[in-house]
């Protein structure tokens, strides 16, 4: 394997990691290669990857709340700094040890501050109703003030009982074309003498209503939410629905509880038909057998 | 080195299984001189392959690997063929085309379909070690309907103690299952906003895993077929049982987390509920 290949491999390694297992996939890594030094050039490109597209949380310095590390949260220009809009601080953040430090304070647009403000106010909202351990954070798009992206990330990490579970959504609100588009994934790991992982990605639009606009953030902020939390429910319930589907048709389908006679094998009797197929056959008299 | 192997059997159990197959090959690629200690501990789904000279489907896996071949249960010919290729000793070739049989049979039983395998080894201490494999795959008819695989390996040993023998079962489930949904298949989640259109959606929900028992049991025999009585109630009890134990955690557990991580219920309100009944109860006490 050519050492690009490898650290190919390595990334996708890493990538792959179920939710809060990335520091044992990184032992388990570094274990394999044991060649630390050209290992650290491929680890930390892919650990931001990771971060990134998992929706890390960390600590805002300075705030009692979390901020989303991804990639709506990264400030122009400068590498590994983020943004969090709501205590409009930006932070250095640290991809392998996940802290934060060097915080700065962001001037916030004028133009597209208030409806973000009514729109996190309402996402918190929602966060606190429906979320156990929630982070939510959004952020205004730089390019455009009517342009909007929430995001909500939800971890339950529990080792000791071998399980594990992420829930992410994000949705763009773009207020010139009226719409929303949104996605919402899901991973869950159950490791208990096996490794069983749940793995869903839904993606969703909608055309939202003329009554939604940016001169009235509050009410539109409050309608909006009302339609991704209809969103989310709905999609909680077809997911209901499909664990029944595979459960009931598809895992039957694949195999019996038991046999269609209700019973186990008569395994003696198993033996002797075959013996008994065998026989007839041999001597081809007695036809196709009963 | 055992140390190594662990962490790769530590990454493989942590990483998805859907992409057991891609991983366990980069990690032969990255460490080839730990590669037969990898695949001789890692359960991958099975193969299909076809036996050419009767026809008949067969399962490829380790057990019936030598070098590049692979063995077939029903003519016991390598394919690619090979000069030397290890077979059982006459005796047990004869156990081993009985238990072909059996298990056919079982297959057909339990599985309505599916293909299945038998191959038995002959052991150094006299005694013999065999793998009972199956395999069914769902093929959905409709892009919108389920698909799914399952595979059996069940490895077991058998050390015969005069009228007794005791074996020695080690049985690992591989489970898939796979279903798309689009907004135009008519079921749930078409919410509409109250003047404005409906969501269009579309998704994969992905459930896949493997799950792995042992037992060891005593049970008398009487000549040799005795071994496929007492090794198919063996494995048709732990097949039982573990599909009990994979409908619990693969469609159980895995969605108590997710309404674990997403209440449907408001939790503010049912916060606000509690409290107002605790006043309550304090206020009838007093």
């Amino acid at each position: 394997m050519d050492p690009a290949q490898r650290s190919q491999a390595i990334s996708r390694f890493l990538l792959q990691s179920p939710p809060g297992e990335i520091n044992d996939v990184l032992n388990d890594v570094r274990n394999i290669i044991s060649d630390d030094e050209s290992l650290e050039e491929i680890v930390h490109p892919a650990l931001k990857e990771y971060n990134l597209a998992q929706f890390i949380v960390a600590d805002v310095p300075g705030a009692d709340h979390n901020s989303i590390v991804s990639d709506a949260a990264r400030v122009n220009g400068e590498d590994d700094r983020f943004l969090d809009p709501r205590s409009k601080t930006s932070f250095r953040f640290d991809h392998i040890s996940l802290e934060t430090s060097e915080p700065e304070v962001v001037e916030p647009d004028a133009e597209s501050e208030p409806f973000r403000v009514a729109l996190e106010s309402s996402v918190l909202t929602y966060l606190a109703a429906h979320f156990h351990d929630g982070t939510a954070s959004v952020f205004a798009d730089p390019q455009s003030s009517t342009r909007f992206i929430v995001q909500i990330v939800a971890n339950k990490y529990n080792p000791v009982n071998f399980w594990s579970g992420r829930w992410r959504s994000e949705y763009v609100v773009d207020l010139d074309a009226k719409t929303v588009a949104g996605r919402i994934l899901l991973n869950v790991h159950y490791y208990e003498q096996g490794n069983v992982q749940l793995e869903t990605s839904h993606q969703s639009s909608i055309t939202f209503p003329p009554t939604i606009t940016p001169s009235n953030p509050s009410g539109s902020a409050s309608k909006l939410l009302a339609l991704i939390a209809d969103q989310e429910r709905a999609y909680q319930e077809s997911l209901s629905d499909t664990y029944h589907e595979m459960g009931e048709k598809t895992f039957k389908g694949l195999r019996r509880a038991l046999p269609l006679t209700r019973q186990k094998l008569d395994w003696d009797r198993v033996l002797g038909y075959k013996l008994g197929a065998e026989l007839s056959a041999s001597k081809g008299v007695f036809g196709g057998g009963s | 080195m055992a140390e190594l192997v662990d962490s790769m059997l530590d990454l493989l159990r942590r990483l998805p299984p859907t992409k057991i197959e891609d991983n366990v090959s980069a990690l032969v690629q990255i460490s080839p001189d730990y590669a037969d200690d990898l695949l001789g501990n890692v359960d991958q789904p099975l193969k299909l392959k076809v036996d050419k000279a009767t026809g008949k489907e067969y399962l490829a896996c380790d057990y019936n690997r030598d070098g590049e071949s692979y063995r077939s249960p029903w003519s016991n010919e390598y394919d690619p063929p090979i000069d030397d290729g290890t077979v059982p000793s006459p005796k047990l070739r004869k156990l081993e085309i009985a238990a072909n049989e059996a298990f056919d049979m079982y297959r057909e039983m339990y599985f309505e379909g599916g293909v299945s395998s038998v191959f038995l080894w002959d052991l150094d201490d006299g005694g013999f070690a065999g793998v009972v494999l199956l395999k069914k795959t769902l093929s959905p008819a409709l892009p919108s309907e389920p698909s799914g695989s399952w595979d059996s390996i069940h490895v077991f040993e058998a050390a015969e103690r005069g009228r007794q023998s005791h074996y020695k079962l080690t049985s690992t489930i591989m489970l898939q299952l796979i279903t798309r949904r689009e907004s135009s298949d008519g079921r749930a989640n078409n919410t509409t906003g109250k003047d404005g259109d409906a969501w269009k959606h579309d998704g994969e929900v992905s459930l896949s895993g493997s799950m792995t028992r042992q037992a060891e049991q005593d049970h008398p025999i009487q000549d040799s077929t005795s071994h496929i009585t007492n090794m198919g109630r063996m494995i048709e009890d732990q097949e039982i049982k573990m599909r009990n134990l994979l409908q619990e955690v693969y469609f159980g557990k895995t969605r108590d987390v997710v309404f674990d991580l997403r209440s449907m219920e408001d939790l503010e309100k049912a916060r606000r509920q509690r409290e107002l009944q605790k006043e309550l109860v304090g206020f009838i006490k007093r």
